[in-house]
């Protein structure tokens, strides 16, 4: 069953190659986070009702709903034109995903042989999500596109301390959280400020370079 | 322990209280305050070691230079103008406090998770210092630099993680504990590139310095000196701490290899932006770049060069601190930026002038600078280790940027327009003091064990 979830997570990443509209990402990270609450519920031996209740939160809360909903309704209310406006075409997006799994996978597959705690199915894939979400940053014009890559690579990061097959120190979780109050932050406190102070309506676009 | 306490319970209460104030004045008595003991702890420490908790020598080194630059930030305010409106800086003042303590408990902590969540915060608490002005240019670089530095250190973590995966058994993040002779060399060395990647983002190492230059000249002056001063200092330290893991458990070839090549396009990028920049401010957040860049090539050539990499980055800190106070001082005179609208600020201001020169002269490493002796030992190092061709292309860029600087300067002190301005005592003063510190140490050599 994990295996299943992992594989349709990385689908979300084939997805979000071909896709041109904001709401489609949108979509792949409420996606991306119930699978993200679905391999961990099942991955968990011994889990008491407070660390259901921090995963729950951490990942159908924040990742599937709150953040979801936080930047479609600054798309809304910012009238930030609905297409994604990357710099490269759909093709070339979709043949560099195809040679980011390929690399992913021969990492993973020389990974696992290195460490038998890792889990190279799982590893591949998260490692494949957090250079697609770098990818997004670098290949697209928008400021609100470049936080959905951050938080695409956010999510490739939960599912890698996922695929670690040991109990992670405690500060990991701390960690993951803080990342995900991070998002929060950037979102709310900087895209809508730099709204309020520029003119034009696609306003959180691109910034000025030197 | 009991001091430990003190140092972060009062910016938390002082914090707490400053939400009550509304008085300029009592928020920067506030802060002075919590300057002043900071930097009695600090020495305290330093005089009694193992009473600040479990800092260790490196983090005390750290904490002390930021202590420093942070009594002179603290002196500096209270020379600053009264216009500002009360509601944002008090604002301001509270993420200045919440700020320190970051880098205080950074500085402290040795556990690499706990590490990376207090510069994590370090970037949460500076990018509302930086946005402090609200013009479109400063959202913009605060903007830039909360993304460009979460992203990277979204990196480190993953670093991170692959340290824990590089430990078979009994996995830990409290570096002194990890066992070296079971650490697997396949997982640290890619552990080691994501971490220096990550953190290397935060200490503005090309080519992941794009956010460094914004952040640095959009500020106002007294953060753009901590930001130089203290926080790309607390950003090394992680990379410090993993390096000598790196070292034991028989991988220091390859971190001083890329600490090296990191230096060395970090001082070649600067170079290139020195050369062509038109905003002072700028300048110097290049030129904070081009210092990092040599601070890698310290710790990276190891031995000797480690006590140039600590000495450099004692003198940098104190060195760029006071040449952004200054730079405030000359932005408060001119309110522009661009150095080619400066003009006679030897007639309108010569205390101002002087200092700009002189720290200028100390950044760049002429004695009794520290920095002479740091870079002295850098390049000596590298014949040393018999990197011929990249001394003289180090040499050249040196040089290159010291034409520039040089040159921009004496055409902003030249001339006589415009009228004299007066600026308050404490915006010399504090300036002073740290380039004074500066040269003491220039002079003084300290031995770090």
């Amino acid at each position: 069953m994990i295996e299943i979830l992992v594989l349709v997570f990385g689908i979300t990443l084939l997805f979000a190659s071909i896709t041109n509209m904001l709401s489609s990402i949108i979509r792949i990270l409420v996606l991306q986070g119930l699978i993200l609450f679905g391999i961990t519920i099942l991955k968990s031996t011994h889990l008491n009702w407070l660390g259901f209740g921090f995963i729950a939160l951490e990942t159908l809360i924040f990742k599937a709903i709150v953040i979801p909903w936080f930047i479609s309704d600054t798309i809304k209310h910012n009238a930030i034109h609905r297409e994604v406006e990357a710099y490269v075409s759909n093709f070339f997006s979709l043949a560099l995903m195809s040679l980011i799994f390929l690399g992913s996978f021969a990492l993973a597959v020389f990974s696992g042989q290195q460490s038998g705690r890792l889990f190279p199915l799982e590893f591949g894939i998260a490692f494949a999500t957090i250079i697609k979400g770098l990818f997004i940053i670098i290949a697209n014009k928008k400021l609100i596109t470049h936080l959905m890559g951050y938080l695409i690579m956010e999510n490739g990061i939960f599912l890698l301390s996922l695929s670690v097959g040991t109990d992670l120190p405690h500060i990991i979780s701390l960690g993951i959280s803080l990342d995900i109050l991070l998002s929060v932050l950037i979102g709310v406190l900087f895209i809508k400020r730099i709204k309020s102070t520029f003119d034009d309506a696609d306003s959180p676009g691109q910034l000025r370079e030197e | 322990m009991m001091l430990a306490i003190i140092l972060f319970a009062y910016p938390i209460l002082a914090a707490l209280s400053a939400l009550m104030l509304k008085s300029r004045r009592k928020l920067d008595f506030l802060v002075l305050l919590h300057a002043l003991l900071h930097l009695g702890l600090g020495l305290h420490g330093f005089i009694k070691r193992g009473s600040l908790g479990a800092m260790d020598d490196m983090g005390l080194f750290i904490f002390l230079i930021s202590s420093t630059l942070y009594m002179a930030v603290a002196f500096y305010r209270l020379g600053l103008g009264q216009d500002h409106n009360v509601k944002a800086y008090r604002v301001h003042t509270i993420f200045l406090m919440l700020f320190i303590a970051a880098m205080d408990a950074a500085c402290m902590a040795k556990d690499l998770g706990l590490i990376w969540i207090f510069v994590e915060a370090t970037t949460i608490t500076s990018a509302m210092l930086i946005s402090y002005e609200h013009t479109k240019s400063s959202l913009e670089a605060a903007w830039k630099y909360l993304f460009i530095c979460s992203v990277g250190i979204a990196l480190a973590f993953v670093g991170i993680l692959l340290l824990i995966l590089a430990q078979p058994e009994n996995a830990t993040l409290l570096i002194h504990k990890i066992s070296y002779p079971a650490i697997s060399p396949f997982w640290l060395k890619i552990s080691f590139v994501f971490i220096l990647v990550g953190f290397g983002t935060k200490i503005g190492l090309a080519p992941l310095h794009f956010w460094l230059p914004d952040a640095h000249s959009e500020a106002p002056a007294p953060i753009s000196a901590l930001l130089s001063g203290a926080l790309l200092n607390t950003a090394l330290l992680p990379l410090l701490r993993v390096e000598r893991l790196m070292q034991r458990a028989g991988l220091g070839n390859t971190s001083q290899q890329l600490y090296l090549m990191m230096g060395f396009i970090s001082v070649f990028i600067a170079t290139v932006f020195i050369l062509k920049t038109k905003n002072y401010k700028r300048l110097l957040a290049y030129s904070s770049i081009e210092n990092m860049g040599l601070i890698m090539l310290a710790f990276g050539l190891g031995g000797f060069g480690i006590y140039a990499g600590y000495l450099h980055i004692l003198g940098h800190s104190l060195v760029k601190a006071a040449l952004f106070l200054t730079a405030g001082n000359i932005l408060s005179i001119y309110h522009d930026k661009h150095h080619a609208n400066i003009k006679g600020l030897f007639y309108r201001n010569r205390a101002t002038a002087w200092l700009w020169l002189l720290a200028l002269m100390m950044i760049l490493g002429f004695p009794p600078s520290p920095l002479f002796t740091s870079k002295f030992f850098i390049i000596t190092g590298l014949i040393g280790k018999g990197y011929y061709l990249p001394v003289i292309a180090l040499i050249l860029l040196l040089a290159s940027i010291a034409w520039s600087m040089i040159r921009i300067s004496l055409s902003m002190c030249s001339s006589e327009e415009g009228e004299k301005i007066r600026l308050p005592l404490w915006t010399y003063l504090s300036p002073a003091l740290l380039l004074l510190i500066a040269t003491v140490v220039g002079i003084w050599m300290p031995v770090f064990e």
